[in-house]
């Protein structure tokens, strides 16, 4: 991998570590000429057909740092490395396991996120014309089809969701998966947003509200947003930012649809395991974690008529 | 009715992992014998474990009434207790924050 580098960059590297080995990307620490960076590479052979390509990911970095979005600073698509292919950006601090960001969050990271969020929908989508958009009930109607497994509870949130969200009033750029966990966080606050692999176009409401979904707060349920935050700070800033009026009532709709996105997400990856793609044990559990989704969906709904 | 993976497909990825992940880091002979002990465990449990396959058609039934508009009048009673009782068996404690 380090000879494979040399020869992308023509310039020597003093050190190239694999940090994590995802089951679709690989993470390598890169050192060379002095600065510290991040080398983001395929991993198998496989590829997602939701996910972006990394010539595209790194795409959407781009139009991210140009719109001001806090992110590692994106340094080059590297084409094919040893037949897969990569990118470099810098390779920035801070703490993004979950449980240990909702441990003790920083003041304000709440107002910080909005702020974020704010700047990425305000991304012009014609600056990223390969983005995909579908209607997104029918998306996960479809991943559900993909499952071949019964799951009555999740067809009853995909009901309910559907008799009340209405069409989107506005397509924007969205991250894909906004929280905690996707995000560089220190004691000071939001050090920088990751992960855009799942970037695409959507109502704002999608992003906004998927890390109030349980799940997403990890643990720390009394901090609605993420873990880390109260929900009214975070969407006035983002009201206020943003010139839009997302009430609180009309994302109850959207954090039943998070469930709904995350039960299916358990439910797919865990088929990654099953039907021999991706041999993996942390996959193959994820099939019994979609019914804590599941639990918590009928209960909101539940909440909503009492 | 339980999600997938099986009893049997859970017990075969946590041996699978034992196997190709994790016996090759081991020099410890102690540790390397009783990780191999693990795995013939697994194994037994696996091959114990027929593959019983519940019952499925009522879910079936029941998916497709709600995924046609006609979920059943008292749809949010009913499914709450089947997936409790998935719960129950997968993580028992997750219940509890619903108390």
């Amino acid at each position: 991998m380090k000879e494979a580098l040399e020869r992308a960059l023509g310039a020597p590297v003093e050190r190239a570590v694999l940090l994590a080995g995802g089951a679709s990307k690989e993470t390598w620490a890169v050192d060379t000429g002095g600065r510290e960076l991040i080398v983001r590479r395929a991993a198998a052979s496989t590829i997602h057909k939701d996910t972006l390509s990394l010539e595209q990911e790194f795409e959407v970095l781009r139009a991210a740092h140009e719109a001001g979005v806090k992110v590692p600073e994106p340094i080059a698509y590297l084409g094919e490395l040893e037949g897969r292919e990569a990118f470099m950006m810098e390779r920035v601090s801070g703490e993004t396991i979950g449980r240990r960001v909702v441990r003790n969050p920083p003041e304000g990271l709440g107002v910080e996120l909005a702020e974020e969020l704010a700047k990425i929908h305000s991304i012009p989508p014609e600056r990223l014309p390969f983005l995909r958009s579908g209607d997104v009930v029918e998306r996960f109607y479809a991943e559900l089809d993909s499952v071949h497994e019964p799951h009555p509870a999740i067809e009853y949130g995909l009901w309910w969701v559907r008799e009340r969200i209405g069409e989107p009033e506005e397509l924007v750029v969205t991250h894909g998966d906004w929280r905690i966990g996707n995000l560089a966080v220190d004691e000071r606050g939001l050090v920088s947003v990751l992960d855009w692999e799942f970037a695409h176009l959507a109502d704002p409401r999608e992003d906004v509200a998927w890390p109030l979904v349980r799940a997403w707060r990890f643990g720390a349920d009394d901090r609605h947003v993420g873990g880390v935050a109260d929900l009214e700070p975070y969407l006035e800033r983002y009201d206020e930012l943003t010139g839009r009026s997302i009430g609180a009532e009309e994302l109850y709709v959207w954090e039943v649809l998070g469930n709904v996105k995350w039960a299916t997400g358990c439910l797919t990856q865990a088929r990654r395991h099953l039907d021999g793609h991706d041999r993996s044990v942390e996959l193959a559990v994820l099939g019994r974690l979609a019914a804590e989704m599941e639990y918590e969906l009928l209960d909101l709904i539940e909440r909503a008529h009492a | 009715m339980h999600d997938r993976p099986t009893p049997r497909e859970l017990c075969e990825a946590a041996r699978e992992f034992l196997g190709t992940e994790i016996l090759p880091l081991l020099d410890d002979h102690r540790m390397k014998f009783r990780t191999i002990v693990a795995l013939n465990a697994l194994g037994i449990a696996e091959r114990e474990l027929a593959e019983t396959e519940a019952p499925v058609e009522p879910d079936w039934e029941l998916a497709r009434a709600i995924r046609a508009g006609h979920p059943p009048a008292n749809a949010v009673a009913i499914l709450k207790e089947q997936v409790a009782a998935k719960l129950r068996v997968t993580n028992p404690p997750y219940l509890a924050k619903y108390e």
